[in-house]
Parts: structure tokens; sequence; C-alpha cells
């Protein structure tokens, strides 16, 4: 790097003029830390490059020191420069934000009686509508001729047996018009019987099959959905059933809608009952008002209560519960952060989002392992203080790096100055910033004016929502969903995207992906262990990141935006980790096109993308303050 | 159908039809058994009969309502080269390869050989249930289901135990291999012992 005479280095600049002429900004962010290198000149600066290194420890504190000497290392060895030349380094405020997470399951499914089996075998077989009395197996020799049976194959009778039993009570005039199986033996059966009847197999707990009680068993077509055992009034003809009956079996016709197959035993008091878990409640502490609002009542009742306490001062939960716990622990993580600096602060939670979810749950009382989607919500709470140890990492930097190192400008501040190096774009300007833990964002007016927003919720979130609706159990796996489009392998050669074309390629796929749906992520093909089908999880990841993102993103701007309107707003620049997936700024500007944003994903200094945005408004804030 | 003894005793009677060909039905699953499966040797290592694992294997295809074919490898008794074999002469291009001793494979035809859908290695882990297992996922992958692999059973005592007596089983099904004969089609069936 060529060393500038003194004369044009600017004037008033506090460095000795004739040593070293180059900045570096470095922006501390929750899970980067990202750098700009600059040179300075007559005409402002001139940007050399950046880097950008994963953040050590608690953003804010001075665990950041070897994460910051690193990205500086990097980005001058990037350009070819010596640390001697480095005249300052400059660091943004940055405000320690910690968030966390907690979902309740607040619906749960229960069966009374083993009235019902309503799972969804793969290959049930036969076609059509079975009723009668249900006879085990063994006792099927001692039914009359006449008698409408649903026969009960235990465990332990091979299915050769089974269908030469029932096609010998069929000679005897026994009417078997359809049987309940333990074994995966449907279509072994009914392949082997005179003429077809319903089957339904794969029932694990068959002992539980109330006997000797009215049943029917009803399998439709491949393709196709029972339509009487779903409909109550099926019911209510099958079973004789009077008005107030028919209002008790309602619910087990709802829960068999959309299966293939079903049986439902008529059992003197059984029921299948959707009960509510109470899940206990969420006090929202406003400036002026304080409201409780159960957890149970869902996502939109505790988000409106939300807005009618706005501006939140804080939020607790009711002790024992996992909302309660979780906004514990996010006070007590943050009250540790800041145990190292002398004052004494209060700790507070500042925003709240709730998300309605779903998470599949085992059937209690069930015979065949059902799963029902039970209800459940989601919460996503962050506390962020205004006061951090930033004295103490400033001096812990000087001295590792020996260079002079400048704290100052306020995060949001210096993430405009950066966003506006966006080609295409002026003041009045919005910046999204979507984080892992939170979403941001600023709005500089045309007197440059600063106002910003910090919301909980952001890309952690939707990974949770993946991992548990689609019962994954597995945060790498989600995280890989959320990240990368899908595809199903199809054959070695070829898979099938998400949007139906086909690619096809030279080399055989490995075999771990064949038949499978996988991610198309970075390191290559990776399959998803998942029973659900590609469409399935397509939807579950689309929908996360919509209640996610987009309400956030909405929630943001209408909090920054000039008298809550959206249309003062005049671009919308989205930045920060997840500004870089590949279909999240598409859903943010569809959903704000209607306000005649122009919204889209920075490009900060026409070449940096969504990344570097506050390291450069630091770089260009300080030769601005300097000229 | 847990344990073996409350099973009745199969016969597996095996009648060779020519030469085996290449299936057009893209609804087939090509069971490829080694050169003295149910023929020299009629039980797996652990005293399965042959008659039950060729029973399970095909009753596990035919409840996914997909047909099955047994053809019969006679010039090798390498496990990978069987269930290539049978993959390709399969019309959806899956087949199932299964030795004398019990060891069994599902292999795709456009995969290398020495690769594979899924292995089960160890012989005498494998029961009548995993079988029916076997043949029910080589059907879902025929039918381009994404079946969840079978559970492999793993037992690190097995191998010790057990890998003298496999050596031996592998030995004398090589004795019976015949080079360069084509693996021929098989019709099967099985009966009980006492039928006749």
């Amino acid at each position: 790097m060529p060393r500038r005479s003194s004369s044009t280095s600017g004037s008033g600049w506090p460095t000795p003029v004739d040593a070293v002429t180059l900045l570096v900004g470095v922006d501390i962010g929750n899970s980067t830390t990202e750098a700009c290198l600059a040179e300075l000149g007559p005409d402002g600066p001139r940007y050399l490059g950046g880097a950008l290194a994963p953040t050590s420890g608690v953003k804010g504190t001075a665990e950041n020191v070897p994460g910051v000497v690193k990205v500086v290392q990097e980005a001058l060895s990037a350009t070819g420069s010596a640390q001697h030349e480095v005249a300052a380094v400059l660091v943004n405020e940055a405000t320690p934000v910690i968030s966390g997470l907690a979902m309740e399951t607040i619906t749960e499914t229960v069966i009374t009686e083993s009235t019902m089996i309503g799972h969804n075998p793969d290959t049930p077989a036969g076609a059509g509508l079975g009723t009668g009395t249900t006879v085990a197996f063994t006792e099927l020799g001692s039914c009359g001729p006449g008698e409408h049976v649903i026969c009960v194959v235990g465990a332990g009778v091979d299915f050769e047996d089974a269908a030469v039993g029932i096609a010998a009570a069929r000679d005897r005039g026994v009417e078997v018009t359809g049987a309940v199986v333990q074994a995966d033996d449907a279509n072994l059966i009914v392949n082997r019987l005179p003429a077809p009847i319903p089957v339904v197999d794969e029932v694990t707990l068959i002992g539980k099959v109330p006997l000797g009680m009215p049943a029917a068993v009803e399998v439709a077509e491949p393709g196709r959905t029972v339509r009487t055992l779903s409909n109550s009034y099926g019911l209510a003809t099958l079973f004789d059933l009077d008005p107030d009956q028919t209002r008790l079996v309602a619910p087990v016709a709802r829960a068999l809608v959309g299966n293939r197959s079903a049986v439902v035993v008529r059992t003197p008091s059984g029921d299948i009952a959707d009960r509510r878990i109470p899940a206990g409640t969420l006090t929202l502490i406003g400036e002026h008002a304080r409201l409780s609002v159960g957890v149970d009542a869902g996502a939109d009742e505790i988000m409106a209560t939300l807005r009618r306490v706005a501006p939140l001062a804080d939020a607790t939960g009711e002790a024992g519960t996992h909302v309660g716990g979780m906004l514990a622990t996010v006070r007590d993580a943050m009250a540790d952060t800041l145990s190292d600096t002398a004052e004494e602060q209060d700790v507070h939670i500042q925003d709240v989002l709730a998300v309605d979810t779903f998470v599949p749950q085992l059937v209690t009382g069930a015979l065949a392992g059902e799963f029902a989607l039970e209800n459940a919500v989601a919460l996503a709470a962050m506390v962020r203080t205004s006061r951090a140890p930033m004295e103490a990492l400033a001096d812990q930097l000087r001295s590792a790096l020996d260079v002079d190192v400048h704290v100052g400008g306020v995060e949001a501040d210096m993430a405009v100055l950066g966003a506006l190096t966006t080609p295409g774009t002026e003041r009045p300007l919005a910046v999204l910033d979507l984080g892992g833990g939170s979403t941001d964002a600023a709005l500089a007016t045309g007197h440059g004016e600063v106002r910003s927003v910090h919301l909980a919720g952001a890309g952690d979130l939707v990974t949770k929502l993946i991992d548990s609706e689609l019962g994954l159990d597995n945060r790498e796996v989600a995280e890989d969903i959320k990240k990368s489009p899908l595809a199903k392998a199809e054959s070695f050669f070829h898979v099938r995207m998400e949007d139906g074309t086909a690619r096809f390629f030279d080399e055989p796929l490995p075999a771990e992906a064949f038949a499978r749906v996988v991610v198309l992520g970075e390191e290559g093909m990776r399959p998803v262990p998942t029973r659900y089908s590609l469409e399935q999880v397509r939807q579950v990841r689309r929908s996360a990141k919509h209640k996610v993102f987009v309400v956030n993103a909405l929630r943001a701007l209408e909090r920054v935006a000039p008298g809550g309107n959206l249309r003062e707003i005049g671009f919308v620049v989205v930045l920060g980790g997840s500004a870089l997936d590949f279909e999240i700024p598409d859903m943010i500007a569809e959903a704000v096109a209607g306000a005649g944003i122009v919204c889209g994903t920075g490009n900060v200094r026409g070449c940096e993308g969504p990344r570097n945005a506050v390291a450069t408004g630091l770089v260009d804030d300080h030769t601005g303050r300097a000229r | 159908m847990t344990s073996m003894e409350a099973r009745p005793e199969r016969v597996l009677d095996a009648v060779e039809r020519g030469e085996a060909t290449v299936g057009s039905r893209p609804d087939e699953v090509v069971i490829g058994i080694s050169p003295a499966f149910g023929d020299f040797f009629t039980k797996t290592i652990v005293g399965i009969p042959h008659s039950e694992v060729l029973r399970e294997l095909l009753a596990g295809v035919e409840e996914q309502g997909v047909q099955a074919r047994v053809i019969r490898y006679r010039s090798g008794s390498d496990l990978a080269v069987i269930a290539h074999s049978a993959a390709r002469l399969s019309g959806s291009g899956i087949g199932v390869g299964v030795l004398s001793r019990g060891t069994t494979m599902i292999h795709q035809k456009d995969l290398v050989r020495l690769s594979n859908l899924e292995l089960f290695p160890q012989a005498p882990l494998l029961d009548p249930e995993t079988f029916r297992k076997v043949g029910r996922n080589a059907a879902r992958y025929a039918k381009a289901e994404s079946p969840e692999p079978v559970p492999a059973r793993n037992d690190y005592m097995a191998r010790p135990r057990w890998q003298a007596k496999a050596a031996l089983l592998h030995i004398k099904e090589t004795e019976f291999v015949t080079p360069d004969a084509p693996p021929v089609e098989l019709d099967v069936r099985i009966r009980l012992a006492d039928a006749g």
C-alpha cells in the first residue's frame, strides 16, 4: 500500500499526518463480526475490502476481542496491508441482545374407550364399508350364520391362516364384513380371500379393541378418503343414533376427515375430545397498563394484548410454565452478561413475538399410534440494554491491536449510513436488519433524524418452527431446510426441484439421497429424514418464514414510520444474515409492495450485498466528521 | 409372529424356468437368491428356514401391491453381485439379494456394484420380521416412495461369535458356483410341510 503524503491527508485528522492512512470499521453483531477497510483520500474514503468472522462471546462484552482482532487482521491481509498502517479502528456502540424461545402445546386429543382407529396405514386393503359386531379371530368359529361381524385379528396370526379362517366363516354364512389386523397384513389377507372385504391393518394395540361391540370398518379406494365414517350423519345412520348421540360422535367424524381408512367402535361412553391444556398466563406490562393473557388463547390474542399495552416495559410469565421459565432465563442471561460492569442495571423484556404453530403429538388413548397435529404457541422474547461495557472492550482492543480504537456511533444510525451506499437509494430510507435472534429496523428521515426499533423473533425462531412442525427433533436439519431449496431425488441421475423442473447429473447421486427429499445446500445434497412429502416440507418452511419475518417486518416498519404510515417510507433496504436467504427478501418485498415502497436486499458499497452495512457506516461517519 | 417355534414348518419348492430375462413391469422387485439357497442349504446361519426367509420377503413386497420375481444367481456367491444382477433384471430397477446364510441387500440398477440402497450385513441378527421389512422397503423404492431405512441392528459380538461359521458357509456356498452360468428364473411355491 503506497503511503500518502501528509499534504493529501485531511486537515483536522487527529492522527499524525504523515504516518498512516487506513481506517477499519468493525461491526460486532450477535453472530458475526464484520470489518470494512478503507483508505483515506482527499475526496473521502476509498474502500479497499472487508472481512467477516464469527463473533466471540456475547455481543458488546470484552469477550468479543479475539473475534475483532481476527477480522481486522483478515481484512488487512486480504488487501496486503500491514497493521502499522492502520490509523484507527472504529467500533460500534454494540449493545447486547439476548433472545429466548419457548413453545407451549395448547391442545391435546384424547380418545376414551378405544372408540376409533384413525391412523393411516400405508396399505389398508379392500374397499368399501363393513359393519358388524367385533369378534376376535379365534372366536370366529362360534359365530352363527347370518351374523354380521368385524373380525379382529390379533398378534401372532399368520396371514394365510387369517385368510383361511375368514373364508371358512364366510362359507358357513357368517357375514364377515371387515377386519382389523395387528400386523401389516391387510393386502396379504385380502389377496387370499375369494371376495375382498375392507381391512385396516397395523393396529399396534389391537388387544384394546373392545369386543362384542357394534363397529364399522371403512377403506377408500387409493387416492380417496373415507366418506361415511367421517360424516356425523353417516355414523348416525350406521349406529342408529338419536340427535343427542349424534352430537357426541361429531368429534369422532371430524377426527377421521382426510383418512383413507378408519374404524369406529360404538361403546357406551366412548368419546374423543379435543382438550385445551392450560398453559399459564403471560403478563405484559406497558408504560400505562398491565394486562394478562392466557397463552392458550393463541398468538393473535397475545399480539393484540401486546398492542394494547404498547410500548412494552416488561413481561413476565406464570412460574412453572415454559413461558415463565423462558422469560426468566432470558433475563438472567442478560443480568449475567452485565454483571461485570460496575453499575447495577434493571433488565426488562423489550419485545415479545407470539406465533401460532402446530406440533405432531401422539393421541392419548390411541390404538395404532395415531398422531394428531396439536396447536401450540411459540414465543420469542428479547432483552437489550442501552449501556454496555464497551470501554472495557475498547481498552483491551487497544492493547491487542496497538492502534487507536474509537467507540462511537449508534448501531442503527451506522446501519442507515451503510445502507445508503446501496446504489439507487436516498432518504427517507428504512433499514430492516434480519438477524438470528432479533429483527431490527431503523428509519432515517429527510432531516437526518434516525428512529430505531428492536423486535423479538428472527431466524432462530424460524428454525425452531420448522423443527417442531415437521417433528424433526434435529436443529441442524431444520437449519438446512430453512436455508436452501428442496428437491426429490427421483433417480440416481436426476432430481425434481421444488418448482417442478428436473435437473440432471452426469455422476450418480449418493446412495443415501436416492428416493429422498433432499436439501440442495452449498455443501451439496443432504437427505432430509422425514416422512413428509417435498410439498409439505416446503409449505412448512414458507409459512414459518412468513409467520416470523413478514409479520416482524411489517411490525417494525409500522413502529418506525412517521405516524405509523408505511407510505411515508420511500426505500426499504433489507440487511443482515437472513437477507441472504433465497426467499425471505422476496416475501417481504411482496408484503410491502402495496404501500408503494421500493424494497430490496441491500448492496452495501455496490459490492458487499446485505453485509457490512454498519462497518461501512462507521467509516463513512468518521471520515464525514473528520472532513 | 415373533418366535420361530410358533411357525408351522414350510417347504420351499423352486422350479427352474429357464434363463432369467429383464422385466418390463415398472412395478416389480426381483429377489436374487444365491447358488445354494433353498437347495443345498435350507436355513440361515441362525436356523431360519429359507422357505420362511423367502416367504417374508415376498409377503413384504406383496403387501405393498408390488409384484415379485425370484431368480437364482449361479455364477457367483458375492452378495453385491447377486443383488445388483437382480436389480438389473428388475423392471423397476430395484432388486434384493440374499445369501444362504441370510445376509441381505437392497440394490438399484444405476448404483455401482459395491454400493447399495440398504445392506443387512450381520446375518445372525436377521429375523423373519426384518425380512418382511426388507421386502416392504424394496417395494416402496420400486413405487418411488421414500421409505425409512429398515433399522439395522448391530451386535459387536456377532462378528467374533459367528465369523468362523459364516466363513465356512461362504466357502461351501462358493462350491456351488457354476462359472458363466446365467441367472435362472424360479417358480417359487411355499407350502406347509404336512400338506404333502
